[in-house]
Formats: structure tokens, C-alpha cells, sequence
């Protein structure tokens, strides 16, 4: 086709479907508007020599003449595969035993799973190191008994662990979505064939699982890329994230390689994400359900159940244990150089119930509020991509995707530097409305929602929309009676997965937050674990947040299991 | 099947239809004429286009250049949803988190009758395919027939214009193929509802339809009642793609006659590069020495396999390097001709076809 | 349109509120780095001193405090910045985001030691004095035998290899100015080699102030360098952990200060008078703050185990030249980066070398030993800038940009060569130092 034709017939597309057409230009909109344009106020400090203006590349070169950024990206290319890795082996067993399998518990287990990417700032830091530091439970407990000490939080292979402990449930959520999703005919053709066990899961399901798993893998690999809470809790300072915000964040100086440095974060995510694109070419395994009759599950014998229940319980101890340790210095008096507090006590709660009931109100409605627009926005622009003939839906993708790179500090600084100059009606800036910190939420925890919603959609058959459409049902009426209602499992993970994060989320919110009656919970806790008698008190909130994201996780997968239920029929 | 429905029979015209896929151009220059209350077949091997024109009527593809009319509307750039094209889908595409009523209520409900209305036509329509009883179902809990019956009520309780039907007797075992098919057959009579079916059986085409398109590689090779395109079929694609033909390629020429297989000679057909084409069952089997009666053509040869088939038996017959079926009727008995045996192809000249591609 | 209206406002409420003295009223909104157990009790006893008034805390630490001001100085909604780091005062009087106030307070003398207590030119205000000093986990300490610290230099020494933590001056105006300090007490090479022997046997330099304690608080780490409230607030939540004050240390002013175009300046100031007059200095005292007036007399009434630094012996001795410190601000940050931050693995493995070949060669004295060993340090002391030209025009242009001549050096050429610098030079130190364990045994 030659250009001219290409132009024509997109010109034809959007002619043909108007809706859809303006569906995009609103997405575009508001990612222009709340993403794209604040950041690049920000950014532009990368093209610029120090202190001036006009255009160079002068940093890119000093960037990689640097032998600290050289090093930093070795690093943290390594960490972020390595947690992939460790990430894999965590998650795996738990999604396929939840999902291929009759597993009782399935919906706590998945519930359970969820929970550590609630990970509370600053008090979930403190909960680690008190449980795996140096000094912490575990090892002056192997200190005592055995006389050793293992550096579980020490140098990278630290940074990998505490990672790959803190994100490994965005591959469990990714995957199990794809596992209940594979037609059980297809394992039993396997079986018929003579493979089982082992050779079935790595021949059959984990490949026909592969985009859910990839999705999950590429999120967790710009995650940690991006991350620099974990590093710099753990001193760890020569990776890339925790570099540019050091230098974004010091004090008075215009240090132009903080802002070079969020620009290979970008780039370097879009890569990741464009790769992982590529890996997944040709294999969209969209099975047509026809009743979703693919959804009986096997069950164990005794000896595997035993196995299964034993792998699965050990993880969970693994990956809840910063929990759990916050759990007990919420209730601890006093917690120092020893395996267990040395007392216990109500009055942290008493104090957070007392003069914090704001925080938690503010917290569920922001961060419920980011949610739904992820939901609403990623739902659209997964369909604009893979239904649509719009041209360019591509590249919201890619916009939305691009939001994973930006650092918190960076969109925060951006809406103060694009807002602030815009007065309400009301007389108050735009900036300092609470409605600012919803979007920066909302933009910060898209790109997760995006996966999600896509992958949903993925496994919709396009027949299913037809059958709709060629019986008069338009384009927007298919959306709201077929395609939104068979994607309730897949919105409610990305809803869980963009609420759950996004109610601990601090680094944009400490920018945005203008007075203490806006503050969500994430702020009050920080206030809270800046001082010494804070640190109890902190770790109440911390339990708050998480047991209201459990909560809200565990409603979403009954949900999801009664979705699937109902779909799958009485058997 | 009570109380039918009355539909006012439309025409579908394709006119000039190309259509590509980036690279790939898939539909060539189609010109189509469909009849009101016609049952018309697209009969093609895969990838011959027929889903991709079925698609294209439904306003599921849209084509680079060309017109689709239906009952004399233009509705090319119409979406699919102001078609009023019923389509039943080779998956049969029910919506798994609606029980049957709600799958068939649901274009009714687009419409916006009244509610009661609506109950009473999806009572009809569920009645017509014999499902009143299930309609409280979800689509898992039917079989794969008592689907597809609910995916065909869904379509024609929104009393659409044409009716579309992508192979939707393929998910079914074979007995059920036959039972729906001649119930299909009997539903479109009574409705006198135009419709296309799209097929890779040629029986499927041949017992149903009253006329077919044949297609290939895009492009529609002929177009005709299942008889028409059995007897007298345009090229060598169409014989041999409905039922079985036998294709002999000339070997030589000699006194400007062509010589067959087996040295016989024959004389040139009108058309040039043409291959001589006859059916298996426009030919018997005679002893090598018999002599050459008047109107048949007689290709000596060696039988070298035999199927029986209950009403024929089925022979393979060497000649030269060429292998020709004959089919005979079995009346009993013993089969005249063993494998190994010399015997002569003796076919109907009245029935010789010279085709070319 | 709106700063018109906004600067005639101003204009209106401003007039008679000087003019009459009124009360103040209204909303007072304060960014600060504080935490809720410092602000917590003054916002209490200042809206009880004046009805009608409301305080509104914003916590931010204190970069994030100094960018948010910066970055809505064309909508200011901040009354006051209330702070630790006299730098972010100086960073936000510089860019001209604050308003000059003198407060009227009596008694509070215009300098400890060497360092003013007020801005000399009035943008902001000292209310309390804070030192600097080590801070260590009894429990950690009687666990692993390890000794009590009194100078910065024991932290140097041997048993402390490992058990030290700091926050980079970089991140820590703070400890910042504790670097300073010893620079200019000890002298530029002297200081460095202090500096960087104690920062070769730190566990990890963290860059958020709060880590410091908090690791020393749960025992993570044994000793921490830590501005001395951390380590009173923390005795005073029960920790079992103690403080001192090294000799070598520097007294400083925490301040506040009125940001420019304040809403509500007559409540600000009023704010800060209170801070210091007699009841607000005594604020203080609260077991939870736990912090140093300025108010010498407020030293009266101070609690049990508080000190007063104003009569310490060498706060009067203590150098400290704010112009110079002023002026090699950032070349100081990072040098520290450059040499000991992201260098740290290597430093450490020199000093853990050093360390080891003192223990040989105390074992069995060796000249050879000896001499290697002291080559070893000069080499870790070694500085690949004078003090001269650490505050050149030269390397503070590269760090300030815009202003620098074509062929100035930009901030990332000198840090790659400063971290060059450090790498082979630690890496020569470590080699001397191995080589003189082996020629002790």
C-alpha cells in the first residue's frame, strides 16, 4: 500500500468511526496534559547546558563518560533481571497451584500474594530491616544458635531480594490471569500425548500462559529499574534510580544529570517494554470461549497436595514477613538490637485512631479514585490498540507506558511547574487541589493498570463483539454490554493492582500535598517515622493501609472467582 | 417450528470489491448478484476470501474499493451495526456471562422494543430452534447443537435483512451436520430470508443451497445452481473442487489431432491448452479387447486399486501414467475386475469436458 | 490581573495590621522538616496564645520544602519555612523567596561561638541551637564489646570498622556543616584525613538524615553521627541509646523564616516572636523535642541532662567562617561524593587493610611495616584539589553553571575525574597496606 493509500484509508478509519476516533483524542488529551507536558517541563533540563538555555547533548556525553553512570546501568540492568528471576521462581508455584488446580484456599492464597506489594514507606523499610538486617530477628537468631550472620540485605543481591520480595506479585496477578484463562482441553490434549507433570507445564501451559507472564516479567523489570526507595533504604547508591534522584533532589543546585539520568530511565523502560512487545509478536493465544467450558481444574492427589500446600506455605512466610514484623512493631514498645520487641502495647493504635481517621478517609478515596480512572483509561486505550482501527493508538500506549519511568519527584515537580499558575474559581492554585494528587496517582500507576486491562482484553474473542455489533448494538454499546463485562476479572486485578500500590504511593504525593487535611495515609506515616516515637505509630498506619488493601484485594478476587464461576457454569 | 416470523426477502449486490490485508490482496475484483430469499453458498477450499466477503457484507472488513448493496441500499460505509445483517458465527460467539434469554433478548434490547415485546419474540425465536425450555441456561451448560441453535434464534429474532451463516455446521459431530443442515434448509424456506453460508463442504453447499459461488485465490471462479456447476463446471478448479473428476492431460499430437494416454487420438477441442476432464461415474470399466462403441472414448489401462464403496465400487485404473476413477454400480455379486487385471476406461463422449485452468 | 489584586490585598491587610498592632488572625500555613512531635506543641501553645488563629503543618523534608516554595513562588500559599539546615535558608534567601524580619525577641545573644545565631541580614531566625555528635546503641555496643567514642578520631580506629553510620553532606545540611566544621577547625588536609578515616570505617553513608538514628535505634548499626535531638528524643522514647559532643563539633542555629508574599505575614511574624519569647523558647523542653534554646536565660529552667551549649568550652574556640563555608558549598558535597559516597567499597577495603597491618605490625613492630602503613594513609588523606582551588572561580562556576567561561570544566568532567582520582588512589593504598601485612608476619 503506498503511503498515500495508508493516509487515506487511516483518514477513512477515523471518518468511519468517530467515537473512537474521540475516545483517543481524549486519552490524548488528558496523557498530554497530565503526563507528557509537566514532565517534559521538567526534563528539558537534560538538553540544556547547566544553568542556561538553548539545546545540547553535553550531558548524554558526560553521562556515559561518567564511570559511576557506567557502572550504575550495569547495575542496574543486573538487578532488575535478577529480580525478574527470583520474582519467577516466587510466583509461579503459588499462580499455578491457585489456578490449574481444585486448591482450597485458592482465593486467600491469591489474596495473601497480593500483599506485599503494600508495601507501607519507611515502615515497611524499618519492618525489614528489623526482620533481615544485620542485626535483625533472623540473623542474631543464627548468630546465637549457629554463630553466622547471612547478608540478606546487603549490596545488590540485597537490592535483588527485598525487590523481588516487593514486586514478585505483579507476575503472581499477570499469570494466574492468563493460567485461567488456558482452555483445559489443551493441557488434556498434552496429556493424551503422554507428557505430564514438569514437561506439561513448561511444554503446554507456561507457554500458552507466556503473555501474561511476559506482561508481568516486563513490569517487574522496569519497576526495580526505576526503583529507588529499596536501594537507597539499603545504601545501595550505584544504580540509576536512586543517582537521579539524589541529584534531582539536592538542595539549590541545577544538576542537569538528574534529569539525563530520568531520560535513559525513560528510554530504557520504553525498550523493555517494546522488547517484551516483540518477544510476544504472533503469539496472541486469544482462545474464542465458547462458555468458557475450559475452566474445570484438576485435583491433587494427596502426596502433591502435601508438596503443593508445603511450597505455597513457604513462600507466603517468605514474602509476608515484612509484615508480619510490621505487625509486631506496631505493637511493640520497644524494638532494639533484639529477636522481639521488648513489650507490647495498644497505644499506637489508640494514638492513629485518635488523630489519623483523615488520613485513612483521604487514602481510600484518592487512591480508589487513581484506580477507577486507570481502569476507565487503560480499558480505553487497550481497546483503541487492539480493536480499534485508530491510527496512532499505538503510541498512547506507549505514552501511558512511558509514566512506569518517570520519577515521582519529577511528575511532582512537573504539575507544581504547569498548575500552579492556574487559579480555581475558588481562588485556590489548581496545583494545590486534592484532585491533583488523584491524577499524579492515577498517572503513576497507569501503565500497571494498561497491562492489566490489555491483557483482559486479549482474551476476549473479537467474535464476541461482532456477534454483538452485526445484531445493532454499536460500537460503545458492545463496549458497555460484552467487552466490559467479560473483562470484570482482568479490570478488577488491574483496579486491585493500581489501588493497592497507589494507597502507599509517597514520591509524587510529597510534592502535591498542600495542607494536612489533603494528606493521604502514605504522607501521615512518613510524618510519622520522622521521629523516634513515631516508629510505632507509623507501623499502626503501615497495618491500616495494609489490612484496608487486603481487604479491598480479597473482595476483587471473590469477584473474579464468581466471574469465573458463572461463566464456567454449574459443573 | 411454530409461528413463523414474516421477512420481506431482500437482494445483495457486490460490485467491484478488492480488498487487501497490508500486502495481502484477498478479495479481486468481486462482482456478485445474490437473489431475494435466495440460500446462496461461498464454496472454497481456506483461505480462498469467502469468510473475508461474508465479513465484508456483515461490515466486519472494509474494502479499498467497491460497493456492498443490500436490498438496494448502500451500505458500504455503514458500521456493522446499522446493517441489520444477522450473522451466526462459526464459534456461534454466545456471550458466556448471559444465561440464553439474555443472549437472545440482547438485539431486541438494542432496538429498544418494549419489554414485553421483547420476551414475547424471544420466546418465538427460541421456539423456532425448539430451545423454549432452556432459556434460563448459560451457554456452557448446552451442547455444541443445542449452541448453535441458540446462536441462529439470537440472529433472526432481530428479524434481520439478510442472513449470514459462517460455517456453522462445522463444530458439530456428523449426525448432528446432517439433522441441522436439512433443518437449516427448512428454516430459510419457511422464512424466505436471504442467505449466505459460507462452506469448505462441498456437500454441505450442494444439499442446501440453491446456488453457490465457487471461489479461489479471491477470486469467484463460477457461480451457479450445485447441478450447473456439477455438470458443467468454467475450469478445472470448480471440477474438481465439487465431487471427483478425472483429468488427462494430452501426451502428444499426431495429424493435428491430440493423442490421450494409451495412444488414443482425439480431435483438438476449441480450446487450446484445455485438459480432457469426465466423472468417475461417466465411464465404466470393459475388457481390453471389447471393441470401441459408437460415442465413447476407450483408454486401455491396468486396474491398479478398488474400493467399495456399498452402492459402487470404486476403480483405480493405470493408463500410462496416468491414473483414472471409474466408479460402478454394485448390484451384487462379485466385483468384475481384480487388481492386476488389464481392462479399458470407457467413457461418455457426450460427457467429456475440455477445461482449462 | 490576579497578582495585581493579590499585591493590593496585601497592601490593604498589611497597612493596618503594622499600624495598629492587631492581633493576628487566620491561617498560618508553615512547610517544615520537622517532625509532628516538634510542631505538634507549638502549633498547640501558639493557638492558644493567640485566639483566632489556626496553624496549618505541612511536613516536607527539607529539599522537597525548599523546591515546593521555589516552585509556587507565582501562587504563594506558605507563610512561614521552618527548618534545620541553615544552607535551605540560604538557598531560599538567595533566590530571593524570602522576606527580611527582624524578630523582636530579647536575650538571645547574636552569635554562639563563631556562628551567628540570626541571619546578619534578617531572612530568617535562629530559635534553637543544635550540635553535632555521635550517637550509639548501648545494647549493640555491650553486645559486640565494643568501646564509648569521644572524639570523631576513635571513630577512625580500629574497633569501630563497620559500626559507624552517616548521612551524606550532600543530603544532610547538617552534617554538612559538621564537615565544615572539622575542615576549618582541623585545616583542609588535616580535616580530610579525619573525615575520611572515620568515613572509611562507616557501614554505609544513607542519604536521609533520619536513617541515622533509625538505624542506630533498632540496632542495626552501633554508633551513628547525628545532630544532637535525634539522640535526646530518642533516649527520651526509650531507646536505650547515648550521645556525645566531640570537641571538634560545631554549634548551629535551627531557624525559621517569613517566605516572600506570605498570606497571612502578620500571623507569620507574630509566629516567630512568639517562638522567641520566654514561653515559646521553653516549648522546647517537651520530652519529645528535647532541643537547645537560643534564649540564654530559658537555660534556667532546662530539664535534667539537657545541656547549654552556650557554656561549653570550645564553642567559644571554634572556628567556623560562614563566608568561606558559604562559597564551597557544593565543590565540599561533592568531593565527599565523589571520594567517599559512591567510592565506598574501595575506601573501605583500604581501611580495612590499614587496619589490619597496624594489628601486625603492633604484634611485631617492622620499619618496613611501618613505613608501608604510612603511605598507605597518605594516600587514602590524599586530596585531588587544594583548598584554594575547591573554592575557585573556576570549580564553583562548574557547579553553579550558566556563568562559566567556554573552557571552565562542567560539574560531571570534574566528578569523573575526582572519582578517578579516589579510585586509584585507594586502590595503591590498599596494595601498601597488604604489602605491609606481609612484610609484619
Amino acid at each position: 500500500m503506498s503511503v498515500q493509500a495508508a493516509t487515506q484509508s487511516a483518514f477513512r478509519a477515523v471518518v468511519a468511526r468517530p467515537g473512537q476516533a474521540l475516545v483517543g483524542l481524549g486519552v490524548a488529551l488528558f496523557l498530554a496534559a497530565f503526563l507528557i507536558i509537566p514532565v517534559i517541563t521538567v526534563m528539558i533540563a537534560a538538553f540544556q547546558p547547566k544553568g542556561g538555555t538553548g539545546f545540547t547533548l553535553v550531558n548524554f556525553q558526560d553521562f556515559f563518560a561518567t564511570d559511576l553512570f557506567r557502572r550504575s546501568f550495569w547495575n542496574s540492568l543486573y538487578v532488575s533481571a535478577m529480580s525478574v528471576l527470583v520474582a519467577t521462581v516466587l510466583a509461579l508455584p503459588l499462580a499455578y497451584f491457585t489456578t490449574r488446580f481444585d486448591f482450597r484456599g485458592a482465593v486467600i492464597v491469591q489474596t495473601m500474594g497480593v500483599i506485599p506489594l503494600i508495601m507501607p514507606p519507611f515502615a515497611g523499610a524499618v519492618a525489614m530491616q528489623l526482620l533481615f538486617g544485620r542485626n535483625g530477628t533472623v540473623n542474631l537468631l543464627l548468630d546465637d544458635w549457629f554463630g553466622f550472620k547471612i547478608p540478606f540485605m546487603e549490596g545488590l543481591n540485597g537490592v535483588v531480594f527485598v525487590e523481588a520480595l516487593h514486586y514478585f506479585p505483579l507476575i503472581l496477578i499477570n499469570l494466574s490471569t492468563a493460567l485461567r484463562n488456558i482452555d483445559r482441553a489443551m493441557e488434556e490434549a498434552a496429556q493424551n500425548l503422554g507428557c505430564s507433570g514438569f514437561r506439561l507445564f513448561r511444554r503446554i501451559v507456561f507457554p500458552l500462559a507466556m503473555p501474561g507472564y511476559v506482561a508481568g516479567a516486563s513490569l517487574v523489570f522496569i519497576k526495580v529499574f526505576d526503583d529507588l526507595a529499596t536501594p537507597l533504604l539499603l545504601n545501595v547508591k550505584d544504580l540509576l534510580a536512586p543517582q537521579a534522584y539524589l541529584r534531582i533532589t539536592s538542595v539549590g543546585l541545577a544538576d542537569p544529570m538528574g534529569y539525563v539520568i530520568s531520560v535513559v530511565l525513560i528510554v530504557a523502560s520504553l525498550v523493555a517494554m517494546y522488547l517484551s512487545l516483540l518477544a510476544l509478536k504472533g503469539k496472541d493465544y486469544a482462545t474464542v470461549q465458547r462458555g468458557g467450558g475450559g475452566l474445570a481444574k484438576r485435583t491433587m492427589t494427596r502426596g502433591d497436595a502435601v508438596l503443593a500446600y508445603g511450597v505455597i506455605g513457604l513462600i507466603l512466610v517468605l514474602t509476608l514477613a515484612p509484615h508480619i514484623g510490621l505487625l509486631l512493631l506496631s505493637f511493640s514498645t520497644i524494638w532494639s538490637f533484639s529477636p522481639l520487641p521488648d513489650g507490647y502495647t495498644i497505644a499506637h493504635y489508640v494514638q492513629v485512631f485518635s488523630d489519623s481517621g483523615q488520613y485513612i478517609v483521604n487514602t481510600v478515596l484518592y487512591a480508589g479514585l487513581a484506580a477507577l480512572i486507570d481502569v476507565i483509561i487503560g480499558t480505553a486505550i487497550a481497546y483503541l490498540v487492539l480493536r480499534a482501527g485508530v491510527p496512532g493508538a499505538k503510541w498512547l500506549d506507549y505514552a501511558a507506558t512511558a509514566a512506569l519511568a518517570v520519577p515521582g519527584v519529577v511528575l511532582g515537580i512537573g504539575y507544581l511547574r504547569t498548575y500552579f499558575g492556574v487559579t480555581l474559581p475558588s481562588g485556590q492554585s489548581l496545583a494545590a487541589f486534592w484532585g491533583m494528587i488523584v491524577l499524579a496517582l492515577a498517572i503513576r500507576r497507569l501503565p500497571l493498570a494498561l497491562r492489566a486491562c490489555t491483557a483482559a482484553l486479549q482474551q476476549v474473542s473479537a467474535s464476541l463483539e461482532e456477534a454483538a455489533e452485526s445484531l445493532g448494538a454499536t460500537k460503545a454499546r458492545t463496549v458497555r454490554r460484552i467487552v466490559l463485562p467479560l473483562m470484570t476479572g482482568g479490570l478488577a486485578a488491574g483496579f486491585v493492582t493500581s489501588f493497592a500500590t497507589a494507597a502507599v504511593e509517597l514520591s509524587a504525593t510529597m510534592m502535591l500535598v498542600q495542607s494536612s487535611e489533603d494528606a493521604p495515609l502514605a504522607y501521615g506515616l512518613y510524618v510519622f517515622m520522622q521521629s523516634p516515637a513515631g516508629r510505632g505509630a507509623g507501623a499502626a498506619l503501615g497495618i491500616i493501609a495494609v489490612v484496608i488493601v487486603g481487604i479491598c484485594t480479597y473482595i476483587s478476587n471473590r469477584i473474579v472467582d464468581g466471574d469465573m464461576a458463572a461463566k464456567a457454569g454449574a459443573h | 417450528m411454530t409461528a413463523l416470523i414474516e421477512f420481506q426477502p431482500v437482494d445483495i449486490r457486490i460490485e467491484d470489491v478488492d480488498l487487501s490485508f497490508g500486502t495481502t490482496h484477498v478479495l479481486k475484483d468481486v462482482n456478485l448478484a445474490i437473489e431475494a430469499g435466495e440460500f446462496f453458498a461461498f464454496l472454497g477450499p481456506s483461505g480462498c476470501g469467502k469468510t473475508t466477503l461474508l465479513r465484508l457484507i456483515a461490515g466486519f472488513n472494509t474494502a479499498q474499493r467497491g460497493r456492498v448493496l443490500v436490498g438496494g441500499d448502500d451500505v458500504t460505509h455503514l458500521p456493522a451495526w446499522k446493517r441489520d445483517v444477522g450473522m451466526v458465527f462459526q464459534s456461534y460467539a454466545l456471550w458466556p456471562h448471559m444465561s440464553v434469554a439474555r443472549n437472545v433478548a440482547f438485539g431486541l434490547e438494542e432496538r429498544k422494543l418494549p419489554r414485553d415485546e421483547i420476551e414475547a419474540r424471544v420466546d418465538q425465536a427460541l421456539d423456532i430452534v425448539n430451545l423454549k425450555h432452556l432459556k434460563a441456561r448459560k451457554p456452557s451448560q448446552l451442547s455444541g447443537g443445542q449452541q448453535q441453535r441458540v446462536a441462529l434464534a439470537r440472529t433472526i429474532a432481530v428479524r434481520p435483512k439478510v442472513l449470514l451463516l459462517d460455517e456453522p455446521l462445522s463444530n458439530l459431530d456428523a449426525k448432528m451436520r446432517v439433522q441441522v443442515r436439512r433443518e437449516l434448509r427448512e428454516l430459510q424456506q419457511a422464512l424466505r430470508l436471504t442467505t449466505i453460508f459460507v462452506t469448505h463442504d462441498q456437500e454441505e453447499a450442494n444439499t442446501i443451497c440453491d446456488r453457490i459461488a465457487v471461489m479461489q485465490d479471491g477470486i469467484i471462479q463460477q457461480v451457479g445452481a450445485p447441478m450447473t456447476l456439477y455438470d458443467a463446471p468454467a475450469n478445472l478448479f470448480v471440477a474438481n473442487f465439487l465431487g471427483t473428476a478425472n483429468i488427462v492431460s494430452p501426451v502428444g499430437e499426431t495429424n493435428g489431432r491430440l493423442v490421450l494416454p494409451g495412444g488414443v487420438d482425439i480431435e483438438r477441442p476449441a480450446q487450446p491448452g484445455a485438459k480432457l476432464v469426465f466423472r468417475p461415474q461417466n465411464a465404466r470399466l470393459t475388457a481390453p479387447g471389447a471393441s470401441v462403441a459408437t460415442g465413447r472414448l476407450r483408454l486401455p489401462g491396468e486396474v491398479v486399486h478398488r474400493e467399495f464403496l456399498g452402492a459402487t465400487i470404486r476403480y483405480g485404473v493405470k493408463v500410462d501414467q496416468v491414473e483414472c476413477l471409474v466408479d460402478v454400480p454394485h448390484q451384487g455379486g462379485e466385483a468384475a475386475f481384480a487388481v492386476g487385471a488389464r481392462a479399458a476406461v470407457d467413457i461418455d463422449r457426450a460427457r467429456v469436458l475440455w477445461l482449462a485452468a | 490581573m490576579i497578582l495585581t489584586r493579590r499585591l493590593v490585598t496585601a497592601a490593604l491587610v498589611a497597612l493596618p495590621m503594622s499600624a495598629f498592632a492587631q492581633a493576628p488572625t487566620g491561617k498560618l500555613t508553615i512547610v517544615t522538616s520537622f517532625s509532628k512531635d516538634v510542631t505538634g506543641p507549638f502549633k498547640a501553645a501558639f493557638e492558644k496564645a493567640y485566639p483566632g488563629t489556626t496553624v496549618d503543618v505541612q511536613n516536607r523534608n527539607t529539599n522537597a520544602g525548599v523546591k515546593f516554595v521555589e516552585e509556587t513562588k507565582a501562587n504563594n500559599a506558605v507563610d512561614l519555612f521552618w527548618a534545620s539546615a541553615p544552607d535551605a535558608f540560604e538557598v531560599l534567601k538567595v533566590k530571593g523567596l524570602l522576606e527580611a524580619y527582624k524578630a523582636k525577641a530579647e536575650g538571645v545573644p547574636e552569635k554562639i561561638g563563631q556562628f551567628p545565631i540570626h541571619d546578619p541580614e534578617g531572612f530568617y531566625s535562629g530559635f534553637a541551637v543544635s550540635g553535632y555528635g555521635i550517637m550509639w546503641n548501648t545494647r549493640y555496643v555491650a553486645a559486640q564489646k565494643l568501646p564509648e567514642p569521644k572524639e570523631w578520631q576513635d571513630l577512625a580506629t580500629a574497633p569501630y570498622f563497620d559500626h559507624v553510620t552517616m548521612a551524606a553532606p550532600s543530603r544532610s545540611g547538617t552534617t554538612h556543616l559538621t564537615i565544615e566544621a572539622i575542615l576549618q577547625t582541623g585545616g583542609w588536609d588535616k580535616g580530610w584525613d579525619i573525615v575520611k578515616g572515620f568515613s572509611g570505617n562507616l557501614r554505609a553513608v544513607t542519604d536521609r538524615s533520619f536513617g541515622v538514628p533509625d538505624a542506630v535505634n533498632s540496632g542495626q548499626v552501633g554508633y551513628g553521627i547525628v545532630i544532637d535531638f535525634f539522640g535526646f528524643s530518642a533516649q527520651g522514647a526509650g531507646f536505650p541509646v547515648k550521645f556525645v559532643y566531640p570537641s571538634l563539633s560545631t554549634i548551629v542555629p535551627a531557624n525559621i523564616a517569613v517566605v516572600k508574599n506570605a498570606p497571612n505575614a502578620p500571623a507569620a511574624k507574630a509566629f516567630i516572636d512568639f517562638m522567641l519569647s520566654e514561653a515559646g523558647q521553653a516549648v522546647l523542653f517537651d520530652p519529645k523535642i528535647r532541643r537547645l534554646p537560643v534564649r540564654t536565660a530559658s537555660y534556667d529552667k532546662a530539664p535534667d541532662g539537657l545541656p547549654n551549649p552556650f557554656k561549653f568550652p570550645w564553642v567559644s574556640n571554634a572556628k567556623f567562617d560562614v563566608d568561606k563555608s558559604e562559597k564551597r558549598f557544593a565543590p565540599v558535597d561533592a568531593l565527599y561524593d565523589q571520594l567517599i559516597t559512591f567510592q565506598h567499597d574501595a575506601l573501605k577495603a583500604a581501611t580495612k587493610a590499614i587496619h589490619e597491618a597496624d594489628a601486625a605490625i603492633a604484634k611485631k613492630p617492622n620499619a618496613e611495616a611501618s613505613k608501608l602503613v604510612a603511605e598507605a594513609r597518605a594516600l587514602v588523606a590524599a586530596m585531588p584539589v587544594t583548598e584554594a582551588e575547591a573554592a575557585s572561580a573556576e570549580i564553583v562556576g562548574a557547579f553553579k553553571g550558566g556563568s562559566a567561561k567556554e573552557k571552565a570544566p562542567r560539574q560531571a568532567e570534574l566528578e569523573q575525574k575526582w572519582a578517578t582520582f579516589a579510585k586509584e588512589k585507594y586502590a595503591a593504598a590498599l596494595a601498601k597496606a597488604e604489602a605491609a601485612v606481609k612484610a609484619a608476619k
